[in-house]
This record gives structure tokens, C-alpha cells and sequence, in this order.
């Protein structure tokens, strides 16, 4: 018979676990998505595996991009800032929308 | 003096001119660069080692290379190919009827610019011309009879130097440059160029898939590939890195292709035949 | 003779819902067929891209499915990725020549 209070403690772990383990956000699904974003394929990004490493880590994102156009404007189509870079112009060539560039920035602002 | 100063002027502008873009070097001088350029990226790499692709981009990946060759998955392969090339026709000839020496040690020699017919012939247009001419039926070129024959033909070959020639024949320099044009050219939804991997991001990896460097690229053709869990001939590979960035393969041997593995086999004269390759 | 008007009202009725059901069926063919076209037109270019093809045929099967709203937004999206795959196609022409290591 369990008591009042460890039934409490029970629940508000329950709770906790249930917080720290919350579902993916819509950016991060994008992001790690192999057909959409598929970031991991080129970068090292915290919560995703066997990142590459053709790009940069993509860390202290809201330290490095204060501006959110410059960061929706890189994954939108880096070309125009570095006509030799290997990143796909992901509006450009259509290949994200501009809703999901806006999630997937909102998602890399918490990484 | 106005004509002294105008003078200097006009000497100076000329010494700082961007190179144009038509300022394209004859095909030795490329050659010279492209070597250069990997060689001095990456000073580790004995010049002989790059035809091991990604293996040779570090030590642990050497030593993984070094492992699976001791029990080469392309064995069985090599052995097929042995037996098919053997095998006569129904009209009674055999490959080694087509080919200079019988067909042995000379893959070193592939893709090489016919005058006759003014056009490349890649070592897997070769072989299907031959069965052609004998009344037998093409194989597909992506799938694993063709990969059989050449992987023997690789491996009686290996070790040999690569020595593609381009003949005085302003049709052979015009197949060199548009598989130059190819091999640098953006395509596809995700806007890769062949360079853009096996150039600039040569030796980095994506996911976890070390990118082989362009030097030497064409010399472990053709490979097993662990991904496939099977063999992969030129043209197998050339139309999957096509698809891979979204872009329609052409038909395999297509002209163009052609002029492509011309073009990245010359880039890799000099260097050792190292088929039948595995690969990751 | 007149026709009852029961009648008349079914059919009228009738030929209305025929007409209302024909018009995305035609709005879907000839998206489908510009779709189509330029996606032929980047093929003989050489710059088409898998997704064009992959996106048209997915138009073709929702239409087969009944599913017409749907059909002509995909066959729609398939002509901009082929008119882009064209565009991307016209920006490289000569672009490679910096490229080539010196």
C-alpha cells in the first residue's frame, strides 16, 4: 500500500520525466528529417546522431546569429552570401518552405 | 609625361586583371594543378594512396582499408568475371577477341578517344560493343554481369599506371572539356556539383561517410560497396551520386557520362590500378 | 408532351452537379500539362531534377484517386520545381570555368 506522499513523489517524477522527455518540436523534426531539412547530414547538432561535417557545428546559434534574417537567409540560400558554399539553397530550390526555414530557426535558437 | 603616366596605367590594370573565365589551361597544366592541389591538402597522403578513396584520407580508415583486403568482398566478383570471359560466345569467339593483349592488363588504358567513331569508349562500352559485334546481347550496364567482367579486367590489371591520352583531335579536347564542364557544374534539387564533394569537401564526411577525394577516383572502379551489399559498376555509380542530389541520372554510358569518367581518369594518370575496390 | 416536372427538376439537377464535378477535372489536366511540359523541357536540358518527376507523378495518382484539390496543388508544385530546375540550369552555364582548379 503505497502512502500519500510517496504516491506524490511518484507522480511529480512521473511529471518530470515526462517534461524532459517532451516531444520533438516541429523545427527539430524538420531539421532531422533525411527529407527535408536534413541538417544532420552536414552538421554536428546537440539531440541528433552521426552528424557530418561538412558544415559547421551548429551551436551558440543565438549568440552567433542575434539577426534571425541572417540565419533564415543562410538556410534559405547561402549562395548569395558565399557563391562556393556546398549548402543547398533550401527556398530557392524549393526544397523547404518558409514556414519550416521559420520552425527550424526557431528550433536551432534553443541549440 | 600624360603618355608616361597613361602607359604605367594601362600596364598596371594589365598586371592586376582577374584571370577571365575563358582563361581555361590546356589539359597537361590541369592536370599538373588538380595532382597539386590534393597532394599539397593533403601532404600525409603518399601521391599512390589516394586511388584508396576514402581510406586514404586518414590512418584508422588506411588500417580498416588494409583489414578488408585480406578478405576482399569483391572476390566472388573477380571469380565470375574470370569465368565469363573464358566462356566463348555462340558464334565461338571471346572477349579476348575484342581486345588488345586478350583483354588482360589493360584497364590502365580505359577510357580512351576513338577517331573512328569520335567518341569515348569507357571499358564497359567496350565489352557490350564486343558482344554486340558477336551477336550476343548488351548486359545492363549497372548491374552485376557487367561488374563481374570488369572487376576481373581490373584486377589482371592492377598496379599498372594509368595513362589516358588525349589525341591531337580537337573532338578528343572537346569530350576532355565537357566532362570538365560536368564535373564542376551544379545540378540537382540539392545544387551539388561532383566537385562540390570530392573537391572541396574531399576528406570530410557526411553523416558518417568519409567523401573520397577526386584524385584517383576512377582507379578502384569497379567496387563493392557495402551499402549495396554488392557490386557497383562506373555507371552504377555514376546515375546513384546523380539521384543522390536529386537530379535525373542520365542514361547510363550516356555520351556525357563518358566524357566525365574521360575527363576524372585522366585527372588520375599515373596513379595505380586498384580494382575491384571496396568501399564502405 | 411536356415531361413531368419532377423530372425535369432531377435532371436539371443533374446536369448542374455533372458540370460543378467536370470543372476541377479540367483545372487538374491543364496544370497537369503545363506541369508536364516543363518538366520535359528541363529533361532535354539535362538539369531536371528527381523531386519534378516525383511530384508530377504523385499530381497523376490523386487525380486518379478523385482527390482534384489536391492534384492540381501538387501538379502546380511540379511545374515551379521544373521551371526552377531550368532556372538553376541557365544560372550554371559557364559557371564552372572559375571553378576548375588552377
Amino acid at each position: 500500500m503505497i502512502s500519500t506522499s510517496a504516491g506524490i513523489a511518484i507522480a511529480a517524477l512521473l511529471a518530470l520525466a515526462t517534461a524532459v522527455s517532451a516531444a520533438p518540436s516541429a523545427g527539430e523534426k524538420l531539421a532531422f528529417d533525411r527529407g527535408k531539412g536534413n541538417c544532420l547530414t552536414c552538421h554536428e547538432i546537440k539531440g541528433g546522431d552521426s552528424p557530418g561535417n561538412l558544415g559547421p557545428p551548429l551551436a551558440d546559434m543565438k549568440a552567433r546569429f542575434p539577426n534571425r534574417a541572417d540565419l533564415v537567409a543562410i538556410i534559405s540560400d547561402e549562395t548569395k552570401r558565399n557563391p562556393r558554399t556546398v549548402m543547398p539553397p533550401f527556398a530557392r530550390n524549393h526544397i523547404l518552405t518558409d514556414r519550416e526555414i521559420d520552425a527550424i530557426v526557431d528550433f536551432l535558437y534553443t541549440r | 609625361m600624360l603618355r608616361k603616366l597613361l602607359f604605367l596605367s594601362v600596364m598596371m590594370l594589365a598586371a592586376v586583371r582577374p584571370a577571365l573565365a575563358a582563361d581555361l589551361a590546356d589539359p597537361k597544366a590541369e592536370f599538373k594543378a588538380f595532382r597539386d592541389y590534393f597532394t599539397s591538402r593533403f601532404p600525409k597522403v603518399p601521391l599512390d594512396d589516394f586511388v584508396n578513396g576514402p581510406y586514404s584520407m586518414d590512418e584508422g580508415l588506411r588500417k580498416q582499408w588494409q583489414e578488408i583486403e585480406e578478405f576482399p568482398p569483391y572476390e566472388f566478383a573477380v571469380d565470375k568475371g574470370k569465368e565469363m570471359f573464358a566462356k566463348p560466345f555462340a558464334n565461338g569467339k571471346t572477349y579476348a577477341d575484342c581486345f588488345p593483349n586478350g583483354g588482360i592488363g589493360i584497364r590502365q588504358n580505359y577510357p580512351y578517344f576513338d577517331t573512328k567513331s569520335g567518341q569515348v569508349i569507357t571499358l564497359e562500352l567496350a565489352l557490350n560493343q564486343c558482344r554486340e559485334q558477336n551477336g550476343e546481347k548488351p548486359f545492363s550496364y549497372t548491374k552485376d554481369d557487367m561488374a563481374a567482367l570488369t572487376a576481373y579486367m581490373a584486377f589482371t590489371s592492377r598496379g599498372k599506371r594509368f595513362d589516358i591520352k588525349i589525341p591531337d583531335d580537337p573532338r578528343a579536347l572537346a569530350a576532355y572539356r565537357k566532362g570538365e564542364e560536368y564535373f564542376y557544374t551544379r545540378r540537382g534539387q540539392l545544387n551539388f556539383s561532383c566537385a562540390s564533394c570530392h573537391v572541396q569537401s574531399a576528406g570530410n564526411h557526411i553523416r558518417t561517410e568519409v567523401l573520397a577525394p577526386a584524385l584517383g577516383i576512377m582507379a578502384a572502379m569497379p567496387i563493392y560497396r557495402s551499402e549495396w551489399s554488392g557490386m557497383g559498376t562506373t555507371s552504377r555509380r555514376f546515375t546513384s551520386c546523380n539521384s543522390q542530389v536529386r537530379a535525373t541520372p542520365l542514361p547510363p554510358q550516356d555520351e556525357l557520362y563518358r566524357d566525365v569518367e574521360y575527363f576524372l581518369t585522366y585527372m588520375g594518370n599515373g596513379l595505380p590500378v586498384s580494382g575491384p575496390g571496396a568501399r564502405p | 408532351m411536356r415531361l413531368p416536372i419532377s423530372l425535369m427538376s432531377i435532371a436539371s439537377v443533374a446536369v448542374l452537379a455533372m458540370t460543378a464535378m467536370a470543372a476541377p477535372a479540367d483545372d487538374f489536366k491543364a496544370a497537369y500539362a503545363k506541369a508536364e511540359a516543363a518538366s520535359k523541357q528541363s529533361a532535354a536540358l539535362k538539369t531536371q531534377w528527381t523531386t519534378t518527376v516525383a511530384t508530377l507523378k504523385a499530381a497523376k495518382a490523386a487525380a486518379d484517386a478523385g482527390k482534384f484539390d489536391e492534384a492540381v496543388t501538387l501538379a502546380k508544385e511540379a511545374e515551379v520545381l521544373a521551371e526552377a530546375s531550368i532556372a538553376q540550369g541557365r544560372d550554371e552555364q559557364g559557371a564552372w570555368k572559375d571553378r576548375v582548379i588552377r
